[in-house]
């Protein structure tokens, strides 16, 4: 087995050129899982962890732009959590801090589980995903980019450069059910994301289906109902709620498994997204404005 | 006159090099041109072993040997005890696997990596056979076989107590089937050996270091199994990281392990890894349990009938024999029950073999009943408190003998539940709970409570110990216990400095090697104090007699006006001038060729009983089943205690492993066979973050047993949270009409019950056992597991 340890992207690149099938090794924390079990055996690996330019963090015109090996205890620096308030959150429940040292926003978008922590939010908040290779430098957007269950699409010779997160301003919900408290993998979660200047509502969802995915069709039934204001948005109809929560559950395709049964899920699924709508918007008839 | 140093918090002289790392493991031993040793196991759960191809393993680089079962020619396995002879087990697999993660080959290699990449490069021929997974599958009359020749999956099977209806004449009975789950025993330390074979100028031709709870245990096996005088074996038991049961003696690794260095002449070690740990060390619990309990209308027990299927896992593990051992001597609890009657069947399952984990038996006896008194509360409509303050035994009652024939030695169940409610505050959380109920939270609060006795020191009574006076004056102890997170350096260093004034720091410990330790029986079933303390105390008492006669002819006065000063020195009464330090005293020993030490073995007649009372305060959230451990309250009875900062770290531990079978931990296999729960991040093992703070209380009654007056305080933690916090869930839900969640009551669990209780559609709480038991009062022969099964003591 040969491990090569570029330190520029170029290096890196050229490495998957030369050897497009070797395994990207970043935090490693789902990699080894593999490796150790012999699910994986791997002839090259390219390691990332020299490759300063891969933990980049900048704004760009109000997108929140994370180089693909951002750690998850990065991800819960005060810059970030002020402005994805819900990638903080997602990024706390991920396994114990050692993990956390370890684990890239990357890894866990490349890994493609359905259960990957932070895919429900970025999704919610309509992210992006940059990779070059040989097909040349492109963005896809994330639902895309999962393209079925541990699959992405990244192509053999890619490497992902960086996630792009537009910023949005709006309350931002991100609700988890496990079998415990720390250390846990979802049994089901969910993300609601509120943009009050596009006044739109983004909702993804995790362990329910092949992939994370977005609850599209519950948004567009939501957003028409809502009232919007520019601090603060608002339900009239207390009822629609429940609706809603029902339709999110009705996009939810769980399986049974050794950690919780489908009808668990679904109903898990249903409960998170009335509590995050709850949490997010204001119910019965908005408030007038202060004269 | 200074107060004596027994009953004081004296902080554990055993940590400083644990926290420091000082401490060494068996990895950490410099053991020179040791080799590395992985085995190669079964990822089927039931085969036919066709052929075992090693050649390619053989010729990689780093392997210096793999060998498959007959490259060894190693005897057949023995456990801490057999349950059935038919169901012999191979140390490596012959004709057949038995469970996923049997051992097939073993590969010994320079490097860890390269045993690892020789272990993958073996080919098994595997014939695969339909398995047995589930017990009372396993028990049918058309289950696939794991020994043809035994002709059955049931490996042992008794009957016990009354032949009669013991539910005669009770206006109520009320049934329930409930399953005490199989779980993994999870030390922190998986299993390690290092073997070292050949001469080692001291009389041993093989030392051992092993991560055991019975060092002398591991010896005696080998030298049984192998045929090797006794003498000529040391077995080291270095900082072992856990056990909780785990690590009883000779596992069948070890026994490879030994088998792969003598045949090399080469040291060797096998450090068990943690995925390895979970399909390859012994899993515990794992029954099923069908309890009726016949009361009358004011809740006066009348009688109670158990149909127990235990789990013996393959090869019948010595666990499939605690429901015939501890499960059956405690299934009277801490209740008058005039009439019990006792079937158990014990199946072998494709499956991890069973053996013990903290309270090994004991926890589901007084689960099934704790489950079972709450279930006859809820029918008569008795507060689940006057249930059981209805039924105790009484403190005028001990010692009393069981309608199942166990002698309590003594106890005061009331005083301890009365303790544990008065701290928890139970008739304030009534009323909270009530509110929540009137209020319709979203949280709902449930109150559980459990009473309990259970058995300590249950094996052969006796452990040796020796006091040993330095030439510095200091003191020397060796003991036949072995601790391994106990604290028993602290403890005993503490008898000494009471019996002779001789200060802790300058105790030395010796334990846990053969060659300086002739016999001892280690530690396990909560019964090193009492055994070995009390083994202590009479050993420092005959070394203090002797000081005195030294002292008396030192000084020319009578032993009997020699008395011990305030600052541990001997002198004549009366004569503090004339005191004289230990060191002067060891030194006239010594030159009158007898150093100043003596051998105690202590003797107990019979077992000890610990008992307690816990409350548990949960909150549940009946939107999505989530539970909340808010308050654990637990009042723990070990009889005198003798040092609180130990007792209440034990309870701790305990509460802690019981509350997690209650609300987390399951093994689960699917039915190939196939483990679902073998990594930490799917095996449902609670950190800090799920739990509270417990608040950890003691009741003092004494057992006349033993001079020091202790019980054990192990497993206690254990054996009372679990039904405490699994009886709060229910209770929790009780008002909609739940009457049992089996455990672990996971939110999915939960939830289930709170959506059929709404529904109208829950499940029913009884169903008829299966027919084995129509048998199992005419079994021949089951009554010697039960009576090895007596003396277990884990």
């Amino acid at each position: 087995m040969a491990v090569l340890l570029p330190t520029t992207i170029d290096e890196t690149l050229a490495a998957l050129a030369a050897t497009p099938a070797a395994l990207v090794l970043a935090g490693g924390t789902d990699v080894m899982v593999d490796v150790n079990e012999g699910r994986r055996r791997p002839e090259h690996v390219v390691c990332l962890r020299r490759v300063e330019t891969l933990r980049a963090r900048s704004v760009e015109n109000g997108t929140l732009v994370l180089g693909a090996a951002t750690t998850y205890t990065e991800l819960l620096e005060p810059e970030i959590a002020a402005v994805a308030p819900a990638i903080t959150d997602a990024a706390r429940t991920v396994g114990s801090p050692q993990i956390r040292n370890a684990g890239t926003i990357g890894g866990n978008l490349a890994t493609a589980s359905p259960a990957g922590d932070t895919l429900p939010v970025l999704l919610a908040l309509g992210a992006s995903v940059e990779i070059d290779g040989p097909a040349g430098r492109r963005r896809i957007a994330l639902q895309d980019f999962l393209v079925g269950p541990k699959r992405s699409a990244l192509e053999p010779g890619d490497l992902m450069i960086a996630v792009r997160i537009p910023i949005r301003r709006g309350p931002q919900e991100y609700l988890k059910v496990g079998t415990r408290n720390a250390m846990v993998i979802a049994v089901a979660s969910l993300a609601l994301v509120v943009d009050l200047d596009a006044r739109t509502v983004g909702i993804g969802l995790g362990s329910v289906g092949p992939t994370a995915f977005l609850a599209a069709a519950a948004a567009e039934w939501l957003t028409p109902r809502l009232v919007w204001a520019d601090d603060r948005v608002s339900l009239p109809q207390a009822a629609d709620a429940a609706t809603f929560a029902g339709l999110v559950a009705a996009a939810a395709q769980p399986i049974d498994d050794h950690r919780s049964t489908a009808r668990y899920r679904t109903h898990a699924i249903e409960v998170m997204a009335s509590r995050a709508l709850r949490r997010a918007v204001q119910f019965g008839a908005p408030h007038r404005a202060a004269t | 006159m200074p107060g004596s140093i027994l009953g004081t918090a004296v902080v554990r002289v055993e940590d400083p090099d644990l926290l420091t790392g000082r401490a060494n493991f068996v990895d950490d031993l410099p053991i020179s041109g040791v080799l590395h040793l992985t085995f190669v196991r079964s990822p089927v759960a039931h085969a036919r072993v066709r052929s075992v191809d090693m050649a390619d393993a053989r010729a990689m680089p780093g392997v210096v040997a793999v060998f498959a079962a007959e490259d060894l020619g190693l005897p057949p396995y023995q456990g801490l005890m057999v349950l059935n002879p038919a169901c012999e087990r191979q140390p490596l697999a012959t004709d057949k696997v038995r469970f996923v993660g049997d051992a097939v080959a073993v590969i010994a290699a320079e490097s860890r990596a390269a045993a690892i990449d020789a272990a993958e490069a073996v080919v098994v021929d595997y014939d695969e056979l339909p398995p047995a997974i589930d017990p009372e599958r396993a028990l049918a009359p058309d289950a696939p076989l794991q020994f043809e020749a035994l002709g059955t999956n049931r490996a042992a099977a008794m009957h016990a107590g009354s032949d009669d209806d013991v539910l005669a004449g009770s206006d109520v009975v009320v049934r329930g089937r409930f399953e005490n789950q199989r779980i993994a025993v999870m030390p922190m330390e998986a299993s390690a050996i290092a073997v070292v074979p050949g001469d080692d100028g001291n009389g041993h031709d093989l030392t051992v270091y092993v991560s055991t709870q019975m060092p002398h245990g591991v010896a005696n096996k080998l030298s049984e199994t192998l045929g090797l005088p006794v003498e000529t074996i040391r077995v080291i038991a270095p900082h072992v990281g856990g056990a909780f049961g785990g690590k009883p003696g000779l596992a069948a690794e070890h026994l490879v392990a030994v088998g792969v260095a003598r045949h090399l002449g080469r040291p060797v070690k096998w450090i068990e890894t943690r995925s390895e740990n979970l399909v390859a060390m012994p899993h515990g619990r794992g029954q099923v349990q069908y309890v009726e309990l016949g009361c009358k209308h004011d809740g006066t027990i009348v009688g109670l009938r158990l149909r127990i299927v235990g789990d013996a896992g393959a090869y019948a593990g010595f666990g499939g024999a605690l429901a015939l051992g501890p499960t059956r001597i405690m299934a009277q609890g801490v209740y008058r029950i005039p009439a019990i009657s006792f079937d158990a069947a014990v199946a072998v399952t494709n499956t991890t073999p069973m053996g013990a984990f903290r309270g090994a038996g004991r926890p589901e006896a007084a689960a099934l009943l704790e489950r079972i008194v709450d279930l006859a509360a809820d029918e008569l409509d008795i507060d689940p408190v006057d249930m059981r303050r209805r039924n105790f035994l009484q403190p005028s009652d001990f010692p009393f003998t069981t309608v199942v024939g166990t002698t309590y030695d003594s106890g005061d169940y009331e005083a301890a539940l009365n303790e544990a409610l008065r701290h928890a505050g139970y008739d304030e959380l009534r009323a909270e709970q009530r509110q929540r109920r009137m209020r319709g939270d979203r949280w709902q609060l449930g109150i559980g409570v459990s009473a309990y006795v259970e058995v300590t020191a249950g094996g052969a009574g006796s452990e040796f110990a020796s006091v040993t006076i330095d030439t510095d004056g200091g003191a020397t102890i060796r003991v036949g216990t072995s601790a391994h997170g106990q604290g028993h350096a602290t403890s005993f260093a503490m008898i000494v400095a009471d019996r002779l004034g001789i200060a802790m720091d300058q105790v030395r410990f010796v334990q846990s090697d053969t060659s300086e330790v002739p016999r001892g029986g280690g530690t396990g079933g909560s019964r090193s104090l009492q055994l070995a303390g009390n083994a202590v105390v009479g050993a420092a008492d005959l070394v203090l007699e002797r000081a005195r006669q030294l002292a008396a002819q030192l000084l020319e006065a009578n032993p009997d006006d020699i008395v011990m000063t305030d600052d541990g020195r001997l002198a004549v009464a009366g004569v503090p001038a004339s005191a004289l330090s230990w060191e002067r005293v060891a030194a006239a020993a010594a030159d009158a060729n007898e150093p100043l030490a003596a051998e105690f073995d202590f003797r107990q007649e019979g077992a000890t009983f610990p008992f307690g009372a816990h409350v548990a305060v949960v909150e549940i959230d009946v939107d999505t089943g989530a539970v909340r451990l808010l308050r654990h309250i637990a009042v723990d009875d070990c009889g005198r205690i003798l040092n609180p900062l130990l007792v209440a770290g034990q309870q701790h531990g305990g509460i802690a492993q019981g509350v997690a079978q209650a609300l987390w931990e399951q093994y689960v296999y699917d039915e190939q066979g196939n483990p679902l729960t073998s990594n930490l991040a799917d095996y449902g093992m609670p950190s800090a973050a799920e739990l509270p703070s417990f608040e950890t209380l003691n009741t003092e009654t004494p057992t006349p047993l033993n001079g020091l007056g202790a019980k054990g305080i192990g497993e206690s933690g254990t054996i009372g949270s679990m039904p405490a916090v699994q009886n709060a869930v229910i209770d929790g839900l009780s008002y909609l009409g739940v009457r049992h969640i089996d455990m672990p009551c996971s939110p999915q669990r939960v939830w289930s019950a709170i959506r059929d209780a709404r529904a109208g559609t829950l499940p029913p709480v009884w169903r008829e056992p299966p027919p084995v038991f129509n048998s199992t009062r005419d079994t021949a022969g089951a009554g010697v597991a039960a009576e090895a099964a007596d003396d277990i003591d884990i």
